[in-house]
């Protein structure tokens, strides 16, 4: 059996040497190659995806790289994003251009920073410590950033400096948990910052408590929960389209994943009770703040954005209640959540060759005008809404009867409420989308990246079917009770 | 670290400093000098060759950013200060409200002695406070610089802080300011100044 911990190493280290490589290439190369890296960062991710999770009970746990189920679930979700979104990216460049970096390199620091962004983001599952997993958090700011500003045009600069400034100052205040939690474990020094080495934690409770708050709240500004969101709906709809779909299915439950550890390293010091309060009281705000938003015709992409709002909120209850029906919806619904997301970002780019005024206001008929798109879309829209039979309905459903079994019955209730009127704007977005009135539009012209799109929808739907009819046998497993213990 | 209320005084008047300030360059200068005084006692207490490389690194970092941001600024020179919304005396009422606040709510921080522990959170008051009120770019990168000044100070009070932590916290904060000078660049070539009260076209 290949080593597991060499195989997460090669995992970070694929699309690093990739995004040194594509830079010094010429243009004609770059979509090859960056193909060629993507397969064998992919197949390197989800390889080692497949031992820590056909292993669940023996994580590998060291000072720099912690592999668990956890660790496992969620590299196979960012190699997959990532796959798909460098597949995307041609038909993206082909359409788009750049006021950021000149035209003649444009292609080649596109993809440097693509690969760079995607190596960064496969390391922060397997961190092995809170320190690295901060600098690993706050490195995806830099090169995320750059990205979501790619364009260069006001809109996207917006996005861009709003991010960057926004999730800085939040990781300015994570870390500012993290010297505080280092200051209170005995020994001092990197081992101090293990996650074994959290529970450990020698200070008063009083001040574990305040830098757990600390933590989680400034991470909470990556991760994109309410109130500290404001950044993701604008850097989710500026951002090229494949970006889009590795910010909103990678990058935010990879950070809510950091999260998720440090609340089992400190819950001994602080209090099980504390420690998953203050995610439970992350997702329901994240979820309740996202239904006015989601109750009125959005443009595309910020109606994805604002899902991902209430998505991360489901995550962070499930996480929060974590009892095994919660954990087991946990594992779905970032499964799921990632085919879909994907599926819904990339087919951005058919989209608004079809239809421009996508971009910038909610367009109707689309699957009128273009059956294939608009299938693909309303595809993408049924299953983040939770329309059965789609992984999130079982997923929630899970969650919820996780929230009732952990003795939260009120919590479980308003999260159902919120979930019920959040399915409402979808299912109204979908319909619209789909089925609603269409203008004019020209049905002869070639839609770029199409034929990629629609392969992508037909091999979503039996994942995703699958994954439904999986999860409910996901909360008596291995994988469960190891998503329960954690790696601390 | 002997005669620390000196130089703690000293860290916080830099910050104050930076608060009430409307000329960039003051201001970054103000934020580097913060940043090399922490250099003088991590380099004074430095017990290994990791402890020294991560001295260094801070002092590296320190003229990295003051060399990176007055380039920016010398390419991109507004023509007059950004306005920052508040009048001077305001911001820094607000910011000592701001530190006294997060003084009494943070219970401990953990290092040993209380003294720059008030340090330490008044730098990232300060900081929190820049970023949060003024509209121009570069104030805002200080302003995450302030806080990240502050978190340097408490790292090097910290027996034992790992200094290859130390060393990525530097690297990081130098990446996210080339990044947001390449950002600065393009907002002054679109808007003609570094004033992100013009950023204002995304609202749902």
């Amino acid at each position: 059996m290949p080593d597991r911990v060499l195989l997460a190493e090669a995992t970070v280290v694929v699309p690093a040497v990739f995004a040194c490589a594509l830079w010094w290439l010429p243009h004609r190369w770059t979509a090859a190659v960056a193909r060629l890296g993507a397969a064998l960062t992919a197949a390197s991710a989800l390889a080692t995806a497949g031992l820590a999770l056909g292993h669940p009970a023996r994580p590998r746990v060291g000072d720099w790289i912690a592999l668990d189920a956890a660790g496992g679930l969620l590299l196979a979700v960012i190699g997959f994003v990532g796959f798909v979104a460098v597949l995307a990216s041609p038909a993206h460049l082909a359409v788009s251009a750049s006021l950021l970096v000149g035209e003649r390199r444009r292609h080649q620091a596109y993809y440097l920073v693509l690969f760079a962004f995607w190596a960064t983001l496969l390391a922060v599952p397997v961190a092995g410590n809170l320190g690295a997993a901060w600098l690993l958090v706050e490195a995806t700011t830099a090169a995320s950033a750059l990205l979501v500003g790619f364009n260069g045009r006001p809109r996207a600069l917006e996005a861009g400096w709003k991010y960057l400034i926004l999730t800085s100052l939040g990781l300015g205040v994570a870390l500012l948990g993290v010297t505080m939690l280092a200051a209170g474990v005995p020994g001092g020094g990197l081992a101090a910052l293990t996650w074994r080495a959290l529970p450990r934690y020698a200070g008063d409770a009083s001040t574990a408590t305040c830098a757990y708050v600390l933590l989680v709240a400034g991470l909470a500004a990556k991760i994109g929960w309410a109130p500290v969101h404001n950044w993701l709906p604008d850097a989710h709809s500026e951002a090229p389209a494949p970006v889009s779909a590795l910010l909103s299915a990678a990058l935010l439950p990879g950070v809510l994943l950091v999260a998720w550890r440090c609340a089992q390293g400190v819950a001994p010091v602080v209090g099980p009770g504390v420690a998953r309060g203050v995610l439970i009281g992350f997702g329901l705000t994240s979820m309740g703040t996202c239904v006015p938003f989601l109750s009125r015709p959005l443009a595309w992409k910020r109606l994805l954005a604002y899902s991902s709002l209430e998505h991360m909120g489901v995550i962070a209850l499930g996480v929060g209640f974590g009892t095994p029906l919660a954990l087991a919806g946990v594992a779905v619904h970032v499964v799921g959540h990632a085919l879909a997301k994907s599926l819904g970002f990339v087919a951005v780019t058919p989209l608004l060759a079809h239809e421009p005024q996508a971009a910038v206001r909610a367009v109707g008929g689309i699957g009128r005008t273009r059956p294939g798109l608009g299938v693909t879309l309303g595809l993408s829209l049924g299953a983040l809404a939770g329309l059965p039979p789609s992984p999130l309905f079982v997923s929630e459903l899970l969650i919820i009867a996780g929230g009732f079994a952990a003795g939260l019955p009120w919590v479980a209730g308003a999260a159902a409420l919120a979930l019920a009127l959040a399915f409402l704007g979808m299912i109204r977005a979908l319909l619209e989308t789909a089925a609603g009135e269409a203008p004019h539009r020209s049905v002869t012209r070639r839609l770029p990246g199409l034929r990629g799109v629609q392969a992508l929808a037909v091999g979503c739907v039996p994942a995703l079917l699958a994954l439904a009819g999986a999860a409910p046998w996901l909360p008596a497993t291995d994988i469960v009770r190891a998503l329960a213990k954690g790696v601390s | 670290m002997s005669g620390f209320p000196v130089l703690g005084w000293i860290l916080v008047g830099l910050g104050l400093a930076v608060v009430a300030l409307q000329r960039r360059t003051i201001a970054l200068g103000a934020v580097t000098a913060q940043a090399l005084l922490l250099v003088a006692p991590a380099l004074a207490g430095a017990r290994d060759g990791g402890q020294l490389a991560a001295a260094i690194a801070l002092a590296v970092r320190a003229l990295a950013l003051a060399t990176v941001f007055l380039v920016v600024t010398h390419r991109t020179r507004d023509p007059r200060p950004v306005q920052q919304g508040s009048a001077p005396l305001r911001r820094v009422a607000l910011a000592v409200a701001l530190a006294l606040a997060l003084t009494w709510l943070v219970p401990h921080v953990g290092l040993p002695s209380r003294g720059p522990e008030r340090v330490v959170l008044a730098l990232v008051a300060f900081g929190l406070l820049v970023a949060a009120t003024t509209a121009a770019t570069v104030f805002q990168v200080l302003g995450i610089v302030l806080v990240e000044n502050g978190l340097a100070l408490a790292a090097l009070q910290l027996p034992g802080t790992s200094w290859l932590i130390e060393l990525g916290v530097a690297f990081d904060l130098t990446l996210i300011a080339v990044v947001a000078s390449v950002f600065h660049e393009r907002i002054f070539t679109e808007f003609g100044a570094g004033d992100t009260s013009a950023l204002v076209t995304l609202r749902d």
